[in-house]
């Protein structure tokens, strides 16, 4: 009867965790099939009484006709979505792109060997990580402003870096730490140090390097304090400041609903990755 | 081919330098010029109207901020809702870890969406929690009137908003604690469970005993990145509340986002953000010294 008991409980403890976690995403996303008739019901309906796709046409524009004949428009905001999508999947490939091959070489550096003043430099990198973005943004706003380089993507990949390298190389750090050591074994094989880095060290550790890269990809993507004094606005906006364009100006709620749901397709895509791996990566180890 | 014997002649410290001077190059480029900059920018009274000017004007901008009674009341937002963040964070992150720790069914596809809310972005989270907590669209609402009350519950008003974004933050950072707890978790030997049953150790003892012990540095330094990621936090207090209503939940980041970014006053901007980094620091030491230099040794 005990051992009931506790079954129950534990049965319990997983779905409190579970709707913990998918209640509020559930609560907005059904925002996305609702009619505008359901929309403009208060109290909120819910769920969808007549669930219909057709927001994820709206916002590239598309008309859509439901089932009674009424037609649903495209988005005013379709030609924004439509670049900001293309902009970040550009923005997000070339920052996940050079933060690898930043972060590589200086995360097994640290990791691995020993140089003087080693402790001073993690230090700077360890700060670097605690700096609030609003804050790097003034100087580098400042610097853009005088350069030309506010509302161009050159500009914004360029302080995205500065989130995702120093993150990143604390992240790998640990990692590498943990691995075997091999540098002497390869040296005896006659490899060279250069080598035992690119033909040894990076292959054994390539699921670290994947979650480096996912991570990467993911800051970048997930990107919006940047983005929204940068490039808002501009032809280089991004996905996020494209929403914010919805958010701002007259409510659509379905559109922007169908809008938030097209940004969660890639953090979902990776989730399944990242939760196997994500704690082999040892962000403790470092600070120690 | 006489460039690759020489590599791999190389002493430790060259070969160091050969791999990561480049990139330190990089990262003073991206690190400590802007903060350089700052540091000039926060010694100086900026202008863009009527072309750029900097006029040095010491250590001005410092004092104003100190007297500034919005920057006193943005400090303390910002603490408390540091502290509420961090708590919810690290409890239930905790609880989420010891519920994973179960064996069970679909461990894999649980664990995915577990981790879900620390995938999605700070902006994405910030629109569907002020979607949950205000009254027109809130769940509050939809409850009240399921219940037969017909009343409009908003929780985003000047007395709760700052818990909304405390528990909205901590939605998103507590899996990725929870994950870093549970692999710790699966280190502890079962065997500690069983003696711990034979000396008829209460629930709660087990638990202080046996499962707590292994898991308190990974506690101490996420505490510390908790609180660094709630006191830099700004897109998601941007995009759920806006710093309002009023001013009642104004952190310093969204302070420095105004007068920086809104009021143009760079200089003054920059010292504030000084302030925050101060803050951000001294409150990572302060633990270290209290807390995390215990445990480091006691491993």
């Amino acid at each position: 009867m005990r051992m009931r008991l506790s079954t129950v409980w534990s049965w319990l403890a997983l779905a409190v965790v579970l709707i913990w976690t998918l209640l509020p995403i559930y609560w907005f996303l059904k925002n996305s099939l609702l009619t505008p008739d359901e929309i403009a019901r208060f109290p909120q309906p819910l769920y969808p009484l007549e669930p219909t796709p057709a927001a994820f046409f709206n916002i590239f524009g598309f008309e859509y006709e439901m089932a009674d004949g009424l037609v649903r428009r495209g988005s005013g905001q379709a030609n924004q979505i439509i670049r900001g999508l293309g902009n970040s999947l550009i923005v997000s490939a070339v920052v996940t792109v050079v933060t690898l091959f930043v972060v590589l070489p200086l995360a097994y550096v640290f990791a691995r060997l020993d140089f003087p003043h080693k402790n001073k430099l993690l230090f700077a990198i360890l700060l670097a990580v605690a700096l609030p973005p609003v804050s790097t943004l003034i100087p580098f706003y400042a610097m853009y402003v005088r350069l030309g380089l506010s509302g161009t993507l050159v500009g914004l990949i360029i302080v995205t870096l500065t989130i995702t390298i120093p993150f990143v190389t604390w992240m790998l750090i640990g990692y590498f730490r943990n691995l075997p050591q091999v540098e002497r074994l390869a040296r005896i094989d006659g490899f060279s140090r250069f080598e035992t880095f690119v033909k040894i060290i990076v292959p054994l550790g390539r699921s670290g390097v994947a979650v480096a890269a996912v991570i990467a990809f993911l800051f970048s993507w997930n990107e919006y304090t940047y983005a929204l004094m940068l490039v808002n606005g501009t032809t280089a906006n991004t996905l996020p400041t494209a929403i914010s364009g919805f958010l701002f100006q007259h409510p659509e709620p379905s559109h922007l609903a169908a809008a938030v749901v097209l940004t969660m397709v890639p953090p979902a895509l990776v989730a399944f990755f990242l939760q196997r791996h994500i704690a082999e990566m040892n962000l403790v180890d470092p600070v120690r | 081919m006489s460039l690759k014997q020489r590599t791999a002649e190389l002493s430790n410290f060259q070969f160091s330098l050969l791999l990561a001077l480049p990139v330190l190059v990089f990262l003073v480029l991206v690190v400590a010029y802007p903060l350089g900059y700052a540091l000039w920018m926060s010694v100086h009274e900026i202008s863009f109207f009527g072309g750029y000017k900097a006029t040095f004007v010491g250590a001005e901008n410092y004092a104003d901020v100190i007297d500034d009674r919005k920057f006193k009341k943005s400090l303390w937002i910002t603490v408390r809702f540091t502290l509420e963040s961090v708590a919810l964070a690290m409890v239930i992150g905790l609880l989420i870890a010891l519920v994973l720790n179960r064996r069970m069914r679909f461990a894999g596809l649980v664990r995915t969406i577990v981790i879900l809310p620390w995938c999605i972005s700070l902006y994405g989270t910030g629109i569907i929690f002020s979607y949950l907590a205000k009254g027109q669209t809130g769940i509050g609402t939809a409850i009240a009137y399921a219940l037969g009350i017909e009343e409009a519950v908003n929780v985003v008003n000047r007395q709760w908003v700052i818990e909304v974004l405390a528990v909205g933050n901590a939605w998103n950072m507590a899996p990725l604690v929870a994950f870093f707890l549970l692999a710790n978790l699966k280190t502890i030997p079962s065997r500690l469970y069983d003696l711990a049953a034979i000396d008829r150790m209460s629930r709660v003892g087990t638990f202080l005993n046996v499962t707590l012990p292994p898991l308190r540095f990974t506690l101490f330094v996420f505490t510390c990145i908790t609180t660094v990621l709630s006191m830099k936090l700004f897109d998601f207090i941007f995009v759920l509340s806006g710093g309002g209503p009023g001013t009642s939940s104004s952190t310093l980041t969204y302070r420095i986002y105004k007068e920086s970014f809104k009021d143009l006053d760079l200089g003054y901007g920059a010292a504030m953000s000084f302030m925050l980094l101060a803050l951000i620091l001294g409150t990572t030491l302060l633990l270290y010294a209290f807390w995390g230099r215990r445990e480091a040794r006691s491993i």
